[in-house]
């Protein structure tokens, strides 16, 4: 709305601000002639009208309202064309208007279709008016468009770090934590009191991470074992994780949260729905130039996959996007050996 | 009042059992940390209640419910599950949220009724897609056969179970329930009025308007029943 009110109070004042430079240039030499003014309100009038139709005509091709190339000719090729239109338009207006002008008059100021310099200039001036009007046009629209463009790329940054959180602060995950540090009270005490303190841990590496900047891979491991912790509270003997960490690799930045979203997934679709439970593996090594992090849990992918963990894996391969560009890869794969790999491979260096 | 704790986590069963001491009227008769074991155990301790996880690996709580022909009462209880609850909300049954708050297990246990008589169907659990209903048989007014499914009539709602009306009607109060014709068993506090059709035989109209005509002979024994 506020866009439209600007658009046409631009389109007034340009063409108004034209239309008066001109009829008081005009005016010293022929005097104040009725079919003056009314010739120049006419030219404000028709001038916006076919403007305004230019632009609907240029937002509705995606070749001009995006051009490139051969369209970039075209484009400039129309305000000459517009103007062509524009100065017909006044000289059949100055000879029916000056039907009205008195004989003498007349006679005084020929025409302008006989004056063909001053059709010349007429046309010359008004393209002139006209490319000013498609520049000013295509800059605005293109810094709107910039601008739309930098709003979703933040509004796409902010969703997956929410997602990500929402995936972390699993309510599920939470409350039953709670649930069993509950038991364990009275069941183990000190046990329960170390379950607290990994539980605040994961709470405050949540709050306390910037998603747009990395992480040492060991603080991630540290946060991946407190929460592997949790999780074997409450699956005990049927969670069995082979935690295999190169030394060499503990310095190497990560994205935070990716190593622990992908080991929640594996935990969630590949060890919790299963009565025995089962293996899981994180292991990460460096590989020349790449860091190479895999989860391995038992099982097989199953398609459709569910919409939560797609929309995860979704957003995290964006996230890798982002920070890596086509320098980084995450898979999920069936094993050879049996069970899902989830394999994430990660230049050494941002 | 006998109550089975099925849970997959040690823990969680751990902590609801503590909390239940405060209640001496609730006798544990086991434990399950599957479907499975809770389905075996079901059958071999016949409880009046359930505490049942939602979540569970191999099979979940409402899977297992619908395997059950004969539903004791339930409370179910869950972390959060936000799926699982909306399921439920229609009839809001009763739900504990973990960790449980000792009011609340008090007040859901203040609803439950210890089973009057062992035999008798008491409810069902219907599920139709994603909604679940645990009826109470009075609220139900009408059975009808669709062929190996029946359908029950409850509220506005009108959702299939996948157990024959001949199976059913064995397991039906005969007090209660009254085997109207080939299709339909109706339930007889429901009557709102007997009219005599053309052919001879009764047609019966329940409460909500619904009417279903009858055979001679289950008349006669209709008219018996209500001593006509």
């Amino acid at each position: 709305m506020k866009r439209r009110v600007s658009y046409w109070l631009c389109q007034i004042l340009g063409w108004g601000a034209y239309s008066v430079v001109g009829v008081l240039m005009a005016a010293q030499y022929v005097g104040w002639l009725p079919s003056l003014v009314i010739g120049f309100a006419l030219f404000f009038c028709y001038s916006i009208a076919l403007t305004d139709l230019l632009r609907r005509e240029i937002r509705r091709r995606p070749a001009l309202s995006s051009p490139r190339g051969w369209s970039w000719l075209v484009l400039f090729l129309l305000p000459p064309a517009l103007a062509a239109v524009q100065t017909f338009l006044v000289a059949a207006f100055n000879v029916a208007l000056r039907q009205f002008e008195s004989a003498a008059m007349r006679t005084r100021l020929p025409s302008i279709i006989s004056r063909p310099a001053d059709l010349l200039n007429t046309w010359t001036s008004i393209t002139a008016a006209d490319i000013v009007w498609l520049l000013l046009y295509l800059a605005l629209t293109s810094t709107r468009r910039f601008q739309e463009k930098e709003l979703r790329l933040q509004l796409s940054l902010r969703e997956a770090e929410l997602r990500a959180l929402e995936a972390q602060m699993n309510p599920h995950f939470l409350f039953n934590s709670l649930n069993s540090i509950r038991a364990l009270v009275l069941e183990d005490p000190q046990q329960a009191q170390d379950m607290i303190t990994r539980l605040a841990n994961i709470l405050r590496y949540n709050l306390h991470r910037d998603m747009d900047h990395t992480v040492p891979l060991a603080s991630e491991v540290e946060v991946v074992e407190d929460y592997l912790a949790l999780e074997a509270m409450r699956l005990e003997e049927r969670l069995r994780v082979r935690l295999e960490i190169d030394p060499a690799a503990a310095r190497i930045p990560i994205p935070p949260m990716l190593l622990q979203s992908l080991v929640e997934n594996a935990i969630k679709h590949g060890i919790a729905p299963r009565p025995d439970g089962g293996d899981l593996i994180i292991s990460a090594k460096l590989a020349g130039d790449n860091l190479n992090l895999l989860v391995n849990n038992p099982g097989s992918i199953v398609e459709p996959a569910r919409d939560s963990t797609k929309v995860g894996l979704a957003n995290t391969r964006e996230r890798l996007r982002i920070l890596y560009g086509s320098r980084a890869s995450l898979d999920l794969r069936n094993c050879d050996g049996g069970g899902v790999a989830a394999v994430v491979l990660l230049p050494k260096a941002l | 009042m006998r109550a089975l704790l099925i849970d997959d986590e040690r823990l969680a069963r751990l902590e609801l059992r503590r909390l239940l001491t405060s209640h001496p009227e609730v006798e544990i008769a086991g434990e399950a940390r599957t479907g499975e074991e809770a389905l075996a155990l079901i059958a071999e301790t016949d409880p009046d209640l359930l505490f049942l996880d939602i979540q569970m690996p191999g099979m979940t709580g409402l899977e297992l419910l619908e395997k059950l022909e004969d539903v004791p009462q339930v409370i179910f209880t869950t972390a959060y599950d936000e799926y699982a609850i909306r399921a439920f909300e229609v009839n809001a049954l009763d739900y504990l949220l973990k960790p449980i708050v000792p009011a609340r297990l008090a007040a859901a246990l203040a609803r439950v009724r210890p089973r009057a008589e062992r035999s008798r169907l008491e409810q069902v659990f219907v599920r139709d897609g994603e909604r679940c209903w645990i009826v109470r048989l009075p609220e139900i007014f009408l059975l009808e056969s669709e062929g190996n499914y029946t359908r029950v009539c409850f509220g506005a709602e009108r959702p299939l179970i996948r157990r024959s009306l001949n199976a059913l009607e064995e397991q039906l109060d005969p007090g209660m329930f009254f085997r109207a014709g080939r299709r339909e068993i109706i339930n007889l506090r429901w009557i709102e009025k007997v009219d005599m059709a053309v052919s001879g035989g009764l047609v019966v109209t329940l409460r909500g308007g619904r009417t279903v005509e009858m055979s001679r002979r289950q008349s006669t024994r209709l008219k018996e029943i209500l001593s006509l």
